[in-house]
């Protein structure tokens, strides 16, 4: 088997590091780069796995007495042990894709039934003390937060909160937060991926609110209250001390407002795409590679 | 994706009747008691005309996402809470989920680290 099949786990890494590094520092507008990238990257490199864990097949009772009724002098193209490895893999990450779409489901549909036992309308206030708000997806979207959080916040802090979430739902955040996600399950090599994408969206709904607000300062004063009255909440602080990086939480937000505004610069987004195709690229060469080996199966 | 900043940074956009009416209800939210429509026009701030609030929150009431009381020849309007309870209780088991759950659940702001509030807490103090 050629190198290529393993190249797409290679440039998975690279992404995975250039993420770290420019996520500071980008446009949030190109999170939708990131996006295609490591979907090509997941793509290619679950394609990877089913072709080294195709070549197990190569032991079967079966192939083999094909191959010695036609005459073909089989051998094995990678060592029996990468076989397995990848098939383990591949399943160990189907399990883990389920596992992140059943949470994404039940998730939306426990913060749509919330919405509706807060009746109609754009706006759905939960009366809780901890301060929350989220964008819940659908035909229409909805907002949803806690009057917590509205009582922390004077009305153009509000107002920063309601264009914040909007701008979620107008730019469809969750299908790019989702595509990461699945990415992410399928190959956990690209998690500070999903976490760069996960950081970018909120960045890009924060530039969103500070456009329509007319104020970024603004912005991150509404986010800076929101956080800190939030400062008590254990079970948030549970999950995010699981981030693989800090410095991509709400402070990072704040630097980021109170800094100049970003700008867009065409080189990153240029080579993150290019290392993506050269991912599809390695799979069809892999698969190439792969067809070779078999040819022989097909009736001539 | 979604920052289109098209206008100028100092003149915010302006606001159409669906996002006025979700500003004016998050006001009432917000607020203590029933708040008559100046001061309701207070509370949501900016500039709004007062008429456009007294229209907003006649909306609100016709629609049933708010209630009145009369005070006098004014009214004064409050957020009904309609099925408090039973939302409350959803969303504190949806905030206690594992987490799988939690890591797909998009938060506003999420929590900080001690030192991070300390910045934060600075922060405000210079910007009041």
């Amino acid at each position: 088997m050629t190198i290529s099949v393993y190249v797409p786990a290679a440039l998975s890494l690279l992404l995975a590091a250039i993420s770290r590094i420019v996520v500071g520092r980008i446009a949030p507008t190109r999170a939708v780069v990131f996006v295609v990238a490591a979907m090509l990257c997941a793509a290619a490199s679950t394609w990877g796995l089913v072709l080294l864990s195709a070549t197990l097949l190569g032991d079967t009772s079966l192939v083999a007495e094909e191959a010695s009724e036609r005459g073909v002098q089989l051998q094995d193209p990678v060592p029996q042990l990468i076989g397995v490895t990848a098939a383990v893999l591949l399943v160990s990450g189907v399990f883990r894709v389920v596992r992140v779409l059943r949470a994404r489901r039940a998730t939306t549909q426990e913060l749509r039934a919330v919405c509706s036992s807060c009746g109609t309308g754009e706006l759905a206030v939960v009366a809780l003390a901890a301060p929350h708000a989220f964008a819940v997806p659908g035909r229409p979207g909805r907002i949803l937060v806690t009057r917590g959080l509205l009582s922390v916040l004077d009305g153009d802090e509000r107002r920063v909160v309601l264009a914040h979430e909007r701008a979620h739902l107008q730019s469809r955040h969750h299908w790019l937060r989702a595509a990461t996600e699945v990415s992410a399950a399928l190959n956990p090599v690209l998690i500070p991926v999903r976490e760069a994408v996960a950081f970018l969206v909120e960045r890009s709904a924060d530039e969103h609110a500070a456009a329509v607000t007319g104020s970024r300062k603004l912005v991150a004063q509404a986010l800076a209250k929101v956080a800190l009255a939030g400062g008590a909440d254990g079970d948030a602080r549970a999950w995010s001390a699981a981030l693989p990086f800090a410095g991509c939480g709400v402070s990072a937000r704040v630097a980021a407002l109170h800094s100049d505004p970003p700008r867009p610069e065409p080189l990153v987004p240029s080579s993150v795409l290019a290392l993506g195709v050269a991912t599809a690229i390695a799979a069809v060469q892999a698969t190439i590679a792969f067809y070779q080996l078999v040819y022989w199966l097909w009736p001539t | 994706m979604g920052t289109r900043v098209s206008r100028s940074s100092r003149t915010p956009a302006r606001r159409a009747a669906g996002e006025l009416e979700a500003e004016v209800l998050a006001a009432l939210w917000a607020a203590d008691g029933p708040l008559t429509a100046a001061r309701a026009r207070e509370a949501v701030g900016g500039e709004l005309a007062y008429n456009t609030v007294q229209t907003i929150l006649v909306r609100l009431y016709e629609k049933g996402l708010i209630g009145r009381v009369a005070d006098g020849r004014r009214h004064e309007y409050f957020a009904v809470k309609g099925a408090e309870e039973l939302a409350a209780e959803q969303m504190q088991a949806l905030l206690s989920r594992g987490r799988d759950r939690q890591a797909v659940l998009q938060r506003f702001a999420t929590s900080l680290s001690v030192e991070d509030a300390r910045l934060l807490q600075a922060m405000l103090r210079r910007r009041p």
